[in-house]
């Protein structure tokens, strides 16, 4: 092989390798990502079954009912809106009713939310971001941030 | 008095680098031997001003000097004395003088031994070195100082976020930081390299130490991370996907690629642009974490508290030296002459190779980092990159990478034999093909990727075990023979199978510990008994205990196997007095290199509790297998044709006739 | 001084590390220093006995042996050829002399000590604690002098006469949590007596932002049975059956506890407004300030009583610091129907009708889901004319 056909085999692997690389890329991205919704855009929008997603916003006060082998329901609200959620597991340190929430899962057939992660802050100084901004829209949050 | 004298020498040390930012260099490009000269005392000089600064800093920790700002937001007179000295780094102004103090102290260690490195490329490298500095320590000063005095100071401090309140707060970051930072030095000699127009196959071998052991640390550093979030924050994860692991894994996966390039570009001269690439890029990656994880802009677990003006500073030293490298580098690089030539199947062919995957594993994890932020910024609608999309990604990238790693060490440099290396492989091969099918056996066809999985970890950990076995030639030469060969073969051979090895460890881990994971939720009362992959746990009831600065609801459990006590193991809710705030200790149990891990939730009135139990085979592998992989670039590092000595001044004559006989 | 004469030589030796090494190395470029082309060099020198050592250990062949040598003799010579130019190289200026001295001795020291004067506090001493707390009580402050009893308590934590010191101070400090753990420890350590009983129930209801709970309510009735005429604990025992909603009960309980009681007392007016509001009377006393605070079942008694022996505005600044500690609650997590009528009547009572409007509306929002609660709102908003 000459030089030149050496560097064009070499350039050829690169870029079919990239090539394979960047549509993995994108089609994860299509596929894989998953939207933050406020209590408000699943009410509104009417997030359809399976569709999962991640629910955010403050654990409404009294709703956190325990049942056997942890199994946990309550309702995350932004305050106008609240969705019920159902959850198998051991809660974050720092779940607490009224504080921060964010939750992952699908929305199941009945309008329940099930759950299969959920996350608190991890610090008495921090919020979901997400949540944070989510509550502002509806202009319950007072933070700084 | 100390305080203070910690806080002078601080802002002395930004005003020697300053110095350093200069002198060296113009003597590099000038030819001035005394200005050069400057460039090594001052960067011991620089590491001691740092040091004594970070020593005070530790000092007002330990003696709880609540006159020091940053000790009151962070700690408390009854922490315990390890958590005081490491709650210097567990805030974000300490954690940048930390960060200093790492980037001075491997200027310090090239100025201290680096004699063998030619007197400009050194000077240029340190001032590029001290260039960061500069930037950083304006950066405390200006907008993170630790140093902020209150003229009234309270009785008691905040204390530190529980959970950092652990004795991996005290390794982890430390190991991190070296990791991180120390690909600057990296990024400095790159820098220095393109500035004086000389870039050729002996940088190479002069960087290359500096690079393991920046690539050392931070692999010690992200596994030892992974292994404290693993037992820490009480979830059974060891992987997150977090922005901030992401932002430690993109260095780590640059690092790894630049390793191999530049034993390209020392053996042949070859991949000369790309490896300075590269070098520029580790870095970048490296600073682009540090803005990730300081500025706030990504919500994470690790998320210091933040300030919009630090994460503005820290953008513009970003782009700064990001820009700054890559215009340089845009000028100098097309100077650059063409290295040497090699077949598409060759040691440097596969070492292309690995570049690619290493490259698009990379932008992989890039991508999944960075998306979000962008589709926020543009669009505003929020969205989160989890597991599933690395693991669409980043796994597909990274198996024929795994499948090539025992291909590269047995190809011939410059023209290889596929061949012949093939038939060098056939016994691991045919290893990892039994592994492979006696684990369908085993586990039957549900899981198929499971018993691949341990195919392709076996054929990794014996394809590298193959390359020493194969270089000492047992049958044809005999014991004694071969031991000694075993014993002759370089540092750099061992390194190369023993950190490849490592990874085929790691992935095994991974593979089975994802697999074959069992898992029980329950509430349990006392007495009530929970069973799990041959284990029995007896739930024997809580007590509450008080530790130093926290009380706690201690669960005790009795583990037996096969009606025997094997165990008790101690999970806890703990609540931290100061500042009020719970965590979850969980209790692990090795077996082995398996673990049983339980943690705790939800205390029920009635004395029963949460409990949620897993069985985690061969999990340990995985940090186990990180560990190798560390041992495998430190012995590289002790390999001794790395620590090229000084030459006696060469006279011309000499270095002709020395190469004549090739001719 | 001698934190001076440390910051001197700090920066003398700074100086010097600049200075000394410029001022050995030769003007001319030979001496130590080693130029790239040299030490190029003896890396390929090296290189080349790699070679021959790999072929040795036969991990190369004598085909790849030979190429990597002409390799790296081609790289050796290219090497050889830079070291003769740089030796023909110009001869150096000398223009950086005097600059590098000026530098060193001058601004080194001179920029150092400008920003350490703007942003560093010389005068500032090293203040560690346990040389805080060891100093002459008179001259420290209270915050001091508790911690330097909790001190103590933490390494003679058996020491009830301690404890039965520390809480008050801690009630006194807003530390409610705090003084009904002394409290605790006090009873613990050194017997129930009425006094300590009641004092101890105050502490956790205070702590409980002045609702009685079962624990401080036991508490009081301890104290009640060691004394039938302590009056605080039979203040609060009245103020919880008010709580709990037996208004009957409550008033039974006031009455009988208002009787015979020295009306000099400092709870006496706040037992009457409690009195008085249970029964639908208009409020004795005058109206404003001082009694809005016992309208709000929130402060406790001790509070109230607080609020009496505070001036005027002291009070106001009181009720208002109160009241936005509520506000703020409710405005970070939803809040019940009590709360926010408690609220929203706060603010009426402070005169700040706009307020009030603003709460009615956010109370209405986040009650929307709640039916009853919202019934129960706008009732009260018709009754208190928003």
């Amino acid at each position: 092989m000459t030089r030149k056909q050496r560097r064009l085999t070499m350039i050829g692997a690169a870029g079919v390798v990239l090539a394979a690389a960047v549509g993995l890329i994108l089609y994860a991205l299509n596929d894989q990502i998953v939207f933050f919704q406020s209590p408000t855009d699943v009410v509104e929008k009417g997030i359809g079954p399976g569709q999962r997603i991640r629910l955010g916003g403050l654990v409404e006060e009294g709703s956190v009912v325990r049942a056997d082998d942890a199994h946990v329901t309550f309702s995350v609200t932004d305050t106008s809106n609240s969705v019920k959620v159902t959850y198998t597991g051991i809660l974050p340190d720092l779940f607490r009713e009224g504080q921060g929430v964010v939750t992952e899962g699908t929305v199941g057939p009945d309008g329940v939310f099930v759950a299969d992660n959920v996350l608190a802050k991890h610090d008495e100084k921090y919020i979901p971001k997400e949540v944070a901004e989510a509550l502002k829209k509806q202009g319950v949050w007072k933070g700084d941030n | 008095m100390i305080v203070e004298l910690g806080h002078f020498a601080l802002v002395l040390a930004l005003v020697l680098s300053l110095v350093q930012s200069v002198l060296p260099v113009t003597g590099a490009l000038k030819g001035d031997a005394r200005l050069m000269a400057v460039a090594p005392p001052v960067s011991v000089m620089l590491f001691l001003l740092v040091g004594l600064s970070f020593v005070a800093l530790t000092v007002s920790y330990v003696t709880s000097d609540f006159s020091v700002l940053n000790v009151v937001e962070n700690s408390h007179s009854t922490k315990p004395l390890i958590y005081k000295i490491s709650g210097v780094w567990g805030n974000h102004e300490g954690s940048v003088l930390l960060w200093v103090l790492i980037l001075v102290f491997f200027g310090a260690l090239v100025g201290t031994f680096g004699s063998n490195i030619p007197a400009p490329l050194r000077s240029a490298t340190l001032s590029v070195q001290s260039w960061i500095t500069a930037g950083f320590l304006l950066f405390i000063l200006a907008t993170s100082n630790p140093f902020t005095r209150l003229a009234r100071p309270p009785i008691e401090g905040n204390d530190l976020n529980p959970i950092l309140q652990d004795i991996g707060l005290a390794i982890h970051p430390p190991l991190l930081y070296v990791g991180y930072v120390g690909f600057s030095i990296t990024f400095s000699f790159a820098v220095a390299a393109l500035l004086l127009g000389r870039i050729d196959a002996a940088w190479a071998r002069w960087v290359r130490p500096w690079t393991l052991l920046a690539w050392v640390f931070l692999t010690l550093g992200i596994s030892m991370g992974s292994y404290w979030a693993y037992y820490e924050l009480g979830w059974g994860g060891w992987w997150f996907w977090d922005p901030v692991e992401n932002a430690s894994l993109m260095p780590w996966l640059a690092g790894t690629a630049l390793l191999h390039s530049a034993l390209v570009m020392e053996k042949r001269e070859a991949l000369k642009v790309w490896t300075i690439l590269l070098a520029i890029f580790t870095f970048s990656l490296s600073l682009l974490g540090t803005f990730l994880v300081r500025s706030g802009v990504l919500t994470s677990v690790h998320a210091f508290a933040t300030d919009p003006a630090r994460g503005i500073f820290i953008l513009v030293l970003l782009c700064l030296f990001i820009g700054g490298s890559l215009t340089l580098y845009a000028w100098r690089a097309p100077m650059l002459k063409q290295g040497g030539l090699f077949a598409p199947i060759s040691r440097e062919g596969s070492l292309v190779l690995n570049n690619l995957f290493l490259t698009a594993a990379t932008v992989a994890v890039f991508v999944g980092t960075l998306y979000p932020l962008a589709l926020d910024i543009v669009t505003g609608e929020k969205i989160s990159v989890g597991a599933p999309f690395f693991n669409l990604t980043f796994g597909p990238i990274l198996v024929p990478l795994l499948i090539a790693i025992p291909f590269g060490p047995v190809l011939a440099w410059k023209r290889g034999d596929l061949l012949a290396a093939s038939q060098r492989l056939y016994a691991a091969f045919g290893i990892s093909l039994l592994a492979c099918l006696f684990c369908f056996w085993l586990w039957g066809m549900q899981r198929v990727l499971a018993p691949l999985g341990v195919g392709l970890a076996v054929w990794v950990m014996i394809g590298a075990s193959a390359e020493i076995l194969g270089r000492i030639r047992v049958r044809e030469v005999g014991a004694a023979r071969a031991f000694s060969r075993l014993t002759g073969l370089p540092g750099s051979t061992w390194g190369t199978a023993i950190a490849h090895f490592g990874v085929g460890v790691t992935l095994l881990g991974i593979v089975t510990a994802s697999a074959f994971q069992t898992e029980q939720i329950r509430t349990m009362k006392p007495k009530d008994l929970v069973s799990l992959a041959g284990f029995e746990l007896t739930f024997e009831g809580a007590v509450p205990r008080k530790g130093p600065n926290y009380t706690e609801e201690v669960a005790h459990f009795t583990v037996r196997q096969g009606g025997v006590e094997i165990a008790r193991l101690d999970p806890s809710k703990r609540v931290y007095t100061a500042r009020q705030m719970p965590t979850t200790e969980a209790a692990i149990l090795t077996l082995g290199v398996s673990q049983l891990y339980l943690s705790l939730g939800e205390s029920r009135g009635d004395g029963a509790v949460d409990v949620r139990v897993y069985y985690k085979p061969l999990i340990t592998l995985i940090w186990i297998g990180c560990v190798i992989m560390a041992f495998g670039g430190l012995v590289s590092i002790a390999d001794r044709r790395l620590r090229v000595g000084a030459p006696k001044p060469a006279r011309k004559s000499k270095a002709v006739a020395a190469a004549q006989p090739a001719e | 001084m001698i934190f001076w004469i440390l910051i001197a030589a700090l920066t003398a030796v700074a100086a010097l590390s600049v200075l000394v090494p410029f001022a050995r190395a030769n003007a001319g470029r030979a001496g130590a220093s080693l130029t790239g082309a040299a030490a190029d060099a003896a890396v390929y020198r090296q290189q080349l006995s790699e070679v021959d050592k790999d072929l040795e250990r036969g991990m190369i062949d004598a085909e790849a042996a030979k190429a990597a040598r002409t390799e790296i003799a081609r790289r050796l010579l290219s090497a050889a050829d830079a070291e003769t130019a740089e030796q023909g190289g110009g001869s150096l200026s000398n223009w950086p002399r005097k600059l590098v001295f000026v530098v060193a001795a001058v601004l080194i020291p001179a920029a150092a000590l400008g920003i350490y004067g703007l942003i560093g506090q010389p005068d500032l001493p090293d203040q560690p604690l346990v040389a805080r707390l060891s100093a002459p009580a008179e001259t420290q402050s209270v915050a001091t002098l508790v911690a330097r009893v909790e001190r103590h308590l933490a390494d003679n934590p058996e020491d009830g006469q301690g404890w039965e010191v520390l809480a008050p101070v801690y009630l006194r400090l807003g530390n409610a949590q705090s003084a009904a753990q002394a409290y605790f420890n006090t009873i613990r350590l050194l017997g129930p007596t009425s006094k300590r009983q009641a004092d101890y129930g105050e502490a956790l209801t205070m702590a409980n932002s002045g609702i009685v709970s079962a624990d401080a309510r036991a508490s009081f009735e301890k104290a009640v049975e060691l004394d039938p005429k302590n009056a605080k604990a039979r203040f609060f025992l009245a103020l919880a059956l008010g709580q709990e909603g037996k208004t009957g009960a409550a008033v039974v309980a006031w009455t009988s506890l208002l009787e015979g009681a020295d009306p000099k007392e400092p709870w006496v007016p706040a037992a009457r407004m409690q009195l008085a509001e249970l029964k639908g009377e208009p409020v004795p006393g005058q109206a404003g300030a001082p009694v809005s605070g016992a309208q709000l079942p929130g402060p406790s008694a001790a509070d109230v009583s607080a609020a009496q022996s505070m001036s005027a505005d002291d009070r106001t600044a009181m009720i208002r610091g109160m009241v936005e500690n509520l506000a703020g609650r409710l405005a970070d997590g939803g809040g019940t129907v009590d709360e926010w009528l408690r609220l929203i009547r706060a603010y009426m009572v402070l005169g700040e009708k706009g307020k009030a409007e603003e709460a009615l509306t956010t109370a209405r929002q986040n009650l929307a889901d709640n039916a009853e609660a919202l019934s129960q709102i706008n009732a009260f908003a018709r009754d208190a004319g928003l």
